[in-house]
């Protein structure tokens, strides 16, 4: 699985609450799609586009576990999140819901806002193509690249039910 | 094996387990509440839909509403209230308390159990010695209602090693926050952590409840207390309670154990804008504080009561600040009262409100004002968690909400004059 597109830069320590708001979390996906992260970057849920690619800091997706903030960013339809650590409840839902996602150790200046990027999740590397520099990070258990294959957990227990009897 | 270990190999059918493998496990209890119980509900009727075989395993708690405030909201209720009676699961509606501590009380959750929920905050029934995990949505509607089961990756184990005596006046809930900032956010990241030593041996089992409750911050997969005596007792307590399910782990020391003296800390508030930016009280008394909640997941425990009325015996809540009380549960409410809290604290002029999360992302009550400050004993003050954004949310002790109370600016106990 390989994703390019244009980076979106994230900080340390950013809480599902930013991706989704308390006040919007009832609300259908093509209201929760149009405020994501807009608190730190209103251009974001404006701008982004398809294969795009999220590059946050440590401790991505801390705070309340709601997989909604991850189909959320999925449903913007970027190809990929990156960050240099992830909060486990934010790493498990990105596979459950089938957005790919990789954590690639202590790189806080590794790609700005608008770089392009490329990532190849067999390998875990992560490439800045407008600098020419890569960093390899982390593979996913080959469980959870299963999963995401499957196109996530709900489709994988339908698709193999003998994994959870 | 440690308790971690044992719980996970038991539920999947193993002689032994180790870290870093997965384990798809049998799960005891599935705990919800009004907001994490919808979206799993949406998702299970849309993409799952089979009959659930034992709904007696899954528990729903109405928690961050106590009375809906708008239609969409009752709407939300009444859903959750059609889905839950379709498939026969345990509903226990607005009113009840906090979802962690209405299932406590209520004898859903017992030592050695697996206990999921999508709350963040699950791990701390780890203080009876359960294994409790955070899961999504997607987990609890497409493995743990159809089959009871759910995959769980074998975590490390970092053993948290607490001795020596607090200095007057310095709660657990102080050193708990301490500990945030000590080890940082995210640093214990996918870990198992023991909270254990002579200090955390030393407390009752809702001081106790404060450490494995701050573990999701330090980015823990789940936490817990090495059951003992005073676990024991407190299981007896509860409806149904006995403690023959109690697991002990073998005694081997962890991969990784981190040592600390509580006779350091002072008392401590997380500032903005996270729960890691923790200071000492003393750095930023005299902040203005507009209100001051005792409640959400790290409060409205009997305890904190008590110790805000020590703090009020003499003194009356300041004009300029609003004192809300939340019990945790019905039953903590009913004891309030028995002991004459309820009465003392109404009349030096704080307010009481229904068990609930309280002020917890503003469902209920508590949306604040850019401009506005409070202080509380919540576990959590993201910027945006209760109305705006440029809002500041303070956490600390019940004694020094309390204090802050009084001054109408942040304060700890000793500066009211408060007998601490």
């Amino acid at each position: 699985m390989k994703f390019e597109g244009r980076c979106w830069r994230f900080g340390d320590n950013i809480p599902t609450d930013r991706l989704v708001k308390t006040q919007y979390v009832f609300e259908p996906m093509e209201i929760l799609v149009q405020h994501v992260l807009e608190d730190l970057n209103p251009e974001f849920p404006k701008q982004v586009q398809p294969g795009d690619i999220v590059f946050a800091g440590k401790h991505f997706g801390q705070s309340s576990g709601r997989a909604i903030a991850t189909k959320a960013l999925q449903a913007t339809g970027i190809g990929c999140v990156v960050a240099e650590t992830f909060a486990r409840t934010f790493y498990r839902n990105c596979f459950e819901v089938g957005l790919p996602a990789l954590e690639v150790g202590l790189n806080p200046d590794f790609a700005a806002d608008g770089d392009r990027v490329r990532v190849d999740l067999a390998t875990g590397e992560f490439t800045n193509l407008t600098t020419q520099t890569t960093i390899r990070g982390a593979a996913a258990d080959p469980f959870l690249v299963d999963m995401l294959e499957a196109g996530g957990l709900i489709s994988l227990a339908k698709n193999r039910p003998e994994v959870f009897r | 094996m440690n308790l971690v270990e044992k719980i996970l190999a038991r539920a999947s059918g193993r002689e032994s387990v180790e870290p870093g493998e997965i384990v798809v496990a049998k799960v005891d209890r599935l705990i919800m509440h009004d907001l994490s119980g919808y979206l799993t509900s949406q998702v299970y009727e849309k993409r799952v839909n089979v009959p659930i075989p034992d709904p007696a395993r899954a528990v729903m708690v109405f928690d961050h509403h106590f009375a809906p405030p708008t239609e969409q909201q009752a709407d939300v209720l009444q859903h959750n209230r059609r889905w839950a009676r379709k498939h026969g699961l345990k509903l226990y509606d607005c009113g009840n308390g906090n979802l962690h501590h209405a299932v406590v009380r209520n004898g859903h959750i017992k030592p050695g159990m697996i206990v999921v929920g999508s709350d963040s905050h699950t791990p701390v029934h780890g203080t009876l010695g359960a294994l409790a995990v955070a899961l999504g949505n997607d987990s609890h509607a497409g493995t743990v209602l159809p089959y009871g089961k759910a995959w769980f990756k074998v975590p490390e184990t970092t053993r948290v090693h607490l001795e020596g005596a607090p200095k007057p006046g310095v709660t657990p809930r102080d050193i708990a926050l301490w500990l945030v900032g000590r080890i940082g956010e995210g640093e214990l990241n996918y870990r198992a952590v023991e909270f254990g030593g002579p200090y955390v041996r030393g407390l009752s089992f809702w001081d106790r409840w404060l450490f494995p409750l701050l573990c999701v911050d330090l980015g823990a997969k789940c936490s817990f207390v090495e059951p003992d005596e005073v676990t024991e007792a407190f299981v007896r307590t509860l409806p149904g309670g006995d403690a023959g399910l109690l697991v002990h782990g073998d005694g081997e020391e962890a991969a990784q154990v981190l040592r600390f003296d509580v006779g350091e800390v002072d008392p401590t508030v997380a500032c903005p804008p996270t729960v890691g930016n923790v200071k000492p009280v003393a750095e930023v008394a005299g902040t203005p504080v507009q209100y001051a909640e005792l409640g959400g997941h790290g409060g409205g425990r009997l305890e904190d009561f008590r110790a805000a009325a020590q703090v009020l015996a003499g003194h009356k809540v300041h004009p300029d600040t609003r004192f809300h009380l939340v019990p945790s549960s019905r039953e903590v409410f009913a004891e309030a009262a028995r002991e004459g809290l309820v009465l003392a604290l109404h009349e030096a002029g704080a307010t009481w409100f229904p068990p609930s999360t309280g002020s917890n992302q503003a469902y209920n009550m508590g949306a604040m004002a850019s401009d506005e400050t409070m202080i509380s004993t919540h576990a959590r003050n993201f910027p945006g968690r209760n109305g705006s954004p440029d809002a500041s949310m303070y956490l600390a002790s019940s004694a020094t909400v309390a204090a802050s109370a009084v001054a109408g600016v942040i304060a700890s106990t000793v500066q009211t004059g408060g007998k601490s």
